[in-house]
């Protein structure tokens, strides 16, 4: 178990950089998440820290030692790939105790620690089976042993779980969440997946286009973004995003252009409620008048898609409302407003 | 529709039928003349069946090749080291192409696929100077080490290693602590096994075959590999064409045994990584 640190970490290939200066602080035996659009960036940013990419500037330390330029193995940690990149080849026991093989463990010792891992995995009764006699599931779970096995200061996972049908990443998030509980080493996840983020995270780091956004805890991101494109990232559906140059959108959602001259407003989704009564926190609920243009029910819940003052709006609402047509008022409490200035960052109120 | 199907179907057998015997021909002829004397063979029309001139011919062959057996040998072992050697440095080779990124990597392979485009004959005369000034005259080195790897190996490992083999399973034995050369010998070479298969039948026949290279470094009777003592039959007055047939015979059926064994791999290693598996 170590902390992580990325000192002004930047990654170019050629003129394009591709990593910004990177400044971040990983705790021991935080779970952390990499989070951002494909291309922002947080992959390279892994496997810069594994060692498999070099770095253009800046430095990387795990625990109090420098790893700019140690090999992969001396970093004392472990990757499970989005292909799984088990040795088609080996057995399963055989790829959780490769590692060991090359770090030259008694072939006893070498045994007892594939069995331990193969046990808390449930593999004890694939560990005769090659990888292409394996579920998708059961291949997650050997590419989790194969990184167990040799407990490693910091586990790396990119995007471990984007070749799974929903149901078994559902099942595989819970047993990586148990995974860290049980041996509270330092995690960093990549993936572009929300969902992932939100459920595994101690923390997110949002990344575009090579920088850190926001750096928080899922409910610190998802309900105090730092600017429009964390607003407009996280959650879905993304979140209304309003010009005030409008003045009956300034007055409909009772923003005063004051000192600090907002330029767009937004509410997410689930923020506006079709009846009065829904609304929290306040004794009198703001309102806007809008009129439906289509409604989509994803089981549980239905996405209202409205039209309003010439652009667009969505709410997210029970199933129920099915009949939702015409001109429809919607109910929200306007502390959930977010109000961004013109640079895009969020206005604190 | 069906009828139409079934003739075009009868049209392709019969241009394979018709492909397969004009390639079997000689090959069948080549058994039949080793068992006929001289004045059969050159009788016309030429004969079809087997003979009874068989140990004659072979007595010919070993009469006027004394070394005959012993140029079998040094072909074999000629054939065997250089197939090993086009296995090991081809596939070393091919993988640096296809999993490292160095620079100058593109000119360097351009350079090798280049060298493809001249042909073999060009070198005849270098290669023969230069065996001859450092003393490799007659010397299995001679046919081997300028053998030893070449650039459609080179060319058909890096192909098959950057289809068949995932970057990511190169960097997750990084990642458990495996040196290159390890990953080379423990991950790569048990899965590119197919292609050693391919590249290996190709190389022993090719060297098996080869007779302009040792015609230019191998002057002593008793070094001679098969096609070049073969040839040495025909420049002795009249040719003893039974015995050319024997030796010819007993020179194929190494080729032909491989090739039995191991034709259902070379067709596979030579199309993997055409589609999609």
């Amino acid at each position: 178990m170590a902390s992580v640190q990325f000192s002004n970490l930047a990654k170019s290939y050629g003129d394009t950089p591709i990593v910004k200066e990177i400044n971040l602080d990983i705790d021991h035996g935080e779970f952390i998440v990499l989070l951002g659009p494909s291309g922002c960036g947080k992959s390279t940013t892994l496997r810069m820290l594994a060692g498999l990419e070099s770095i253009s500037g800046g430095d990387i330390y795990i625990g109090e030692e420098l790893v700019n330029d140690l090999h992969p193995i001396e970093r004392n940690i472990a990757m499970v790939f989005q292909s799984y990149a088990l040795y088609p080849h080996m057995t399963v026991e055989q790829n959780i105790g490769f590692s060991l093989e090359n770090l030259k463990v008694e072939k006893a010792e070498r045994i007892k620690l594939v069995t331990n891992v193969a046990e808390m995995l449930e593999l004890t009764p694939l560990l005769d089976r090659k990888p292409k006699d394996l579920s998708g599931g059961q291949r997650q779970r050997v590419a989790m042993g194969r990184a167990m096995v040799r407990s490693p200061e910091v586990f790396l996972f990119d995007e471990p779980l984007s070749n799974l049908d929903a149901k078994l990443r559902g099942q595989m998030r819970k047993e990586i969440k148990a995974m860290h509980k049980k041996v509270q080493t330092t995690v960093i996840y990549v993936t572009h997946d929300q969902v992932e983020a939100m459920t595994l995270a101690d923390r997110i780091v949002i990344l575009n286009e090579g920088k850190i956004e926001q750096i928080g805890t899922p409910k610190q991101i998802f309900d105090q973004p730092k600017n429009t494109f964390v607003a407009k990232f996280i959650g879905a559906p993304a979140m209304n995003i309003f010009n005030l140059s409008n003045p009956k959108i300034q007055h409909d959602f009772g923003v005063s252009m004051g000192e600090h001259n907002p330029v767009l407003l937004g509410i997410r989704p689930q923020y506006l409620y079709l009846n009065e009564n829904e609304v929290k926190g306040v004794e009198k609920a703001a309102f806007v008048d809008v009129e439906v243009i289509s409604s989509e029910l994803l089981g549980a819940s239905r996405h209202i898609k409205c039209k309003y003052q010439d652009q667009t709006l969505v709410v997210e609402t029970a199933s129920h409302d099915a009949t939702v047509k015409g001109i429809v008022r919607l109910y929200f409490n306007n502390t959930q407003i977010h109000l961004f200035d013109e640079n895009n960052n969020t206005i604190t109120h | 529709m069906k009828i139409s199907i079934k003739k075009d179907q009868l049209v392709a057998y019969v241009i394979v039928a018709l492909g397969g015997v004009i390639m079997l021909a000689p090959f069948y002829f080549m058994f039949v003349f080793s068992s006929h004397s001289n004045s059969g063979i050159l009788s016309i029309p030429p004969p079809i069946l087997f003979g009874d001139f068989l140990v004659e011919n072979f007595n010919t062959l070993i009469d006027f090749l004394p070394y005959f057996w012993h140029n079998i040998s040094l072909s074999l072992f000629v054939a065997v080291v250089v197939t090993i050697l086009n296995l090991l440095f081809c596939s070393l080779a091919g993988y640096a192409f296809a999993m490292f990124d160095f620079k100058g990597k593109n000119f360097l392979f351009v350079g090798i696929m280049a060298t493809m485009l001249l042909p073999p004959f060009l070198g005849m005369i270098p290669t023969a100077m230069i065996m001859s000034q450092i003393g490799w005259m007659n010397d299995p080195k001679a046919l081997i080490i300028p053998a030893a790897c070449g650039a459609m190996g080179i060319f058909m490992m890096r192909q098959f290693i950057a289809s068949a083999i995932p970057k990511e399973l190169v960097e997750a034995a990084r990642m458990d602590g495996c040196k290159e050369f390890k990953i080379y010998y423990r991950i790569i070479v048990p899965l590119i096994t197919p292609a050693f298969g391919t590249l290996g039948l190709i190389t022993f026949i090719g060297t098996w075959n080869n007779f302009m290279g040792p015609l230019v470094v191998m002057n002593d009777m008793k070094m001679f590999t098969v096609p070049l003592a073969l040839r040495a039959l025909q420049g002795t007055g009249q040719v003893p064409w039974g015995a050319v047939a024997v030796g010819a015979a007993i020179a194929v059926l190494p080729l032909i045994f491989l090739f039995m064994m191991a034709s259902r791999r070379l067709i596979d290693g030579l199309t993997a990584g055409a589609v999609k598996g």
